[in-house]
């Protein structure tokens, strides 16, 4: 644990942050991308009766790890109050994360026309469906949030 | 990497009040450690606050630690 020693609590908190967005982001994809991609062999129920258990099973791997990784790192090293240079790599993160999320929802809304006028050439775009892709685009503007943050914060020390 | 147009003068204020360490002048000026080593490599220009609040902890006027080029 000496290692932990050479880096402030706000860097590990960060770090970890990362680690849970892509290890969430990675479970998710991997287990609702089967779902989209072979849509045709889904019908309405299977595909809700997958869904459920991958969103819980994805909300009970980000408890258990807050508690494990967050509550270590706060226990063995010294908490750090934020100050104003850690304010501002915050919003600039927000900025970012804000960016992904309207270009993906514009991408999304621009499919559903696009399918509605095409005749369905994406294929039937199900509720379940657009929720997983949502679900997606939130993860990943969340795991574009925390590589901005670290990816700053390491930038200027 | 966008070039700092305020230059600073903290390495050497901490040189000259008995070497005072980056931690000691973080608690002083109420930041992070981290937020001094990014101010000490030019990195990083402070809020005019945080400059008032650093100066004041060397007692020096605000032109002798932060210099706008």
């Amino acid at each position: 644990m000496k290692f932990l020693n050479n880096y402030s609590n706000r860097e590990l908190n960060m770090w970890a942050r990362l680690t849970l967005d892509i290890l969430v982001s990675v479970y998710f994809i991997s287990k609702t991308s089967p779902l989209i991609i072979n849509y045709q062999f889904y019908s309405n129920e299977l595909m809700r009766d997958a869904l459920v258990p991958t969103i819980l099973t994805t909300v009970v791997i980000a408890i258990i790890y807050s508690i494990i990784v967050f509550g270590t790192i706060n226990t063995l090293t010294k908490r750090e109050e934020k100050d104003e240079r850690d304010y501002i790599y915050e919003l600039k993160s927000y900025k970012i994360s804000n960016n992904i999320y309207q270009i993906s929802n514009y991408l999304i809304i621009s499919v559903i026309i696009f399918n509605v006028l095409y005749q369905e050439k994406f294929g039937e775009l199900t509720p379940q469906k657009i929720a997983i892709i949502l679900f997606i685009i939130v993860l990943l503007s969340s795991t574009g949030k925390s590589l901005t943050q670290l990816f700053n914060y390491r930038k200027n020390i | 990497m966008k070039k700092q147009k305020i230059k600073n003068q903290i390495r050497r204020l901490r040189f000259d009040a008995n070497e005072m360490t980056q931690a000691e002048l973080a608690e002083k000026a109420s930041v992070t450690r981290q937020t001094i080593i990014a101010l000490e490599a030019q990195k990083y220009s402070p809020s005019l606050e945080l400059a008032f609040r650093i100066v004041k902890v060397f007692d020096v006027p605000l032109e002798d630690a932060f210099q706008y080029n």
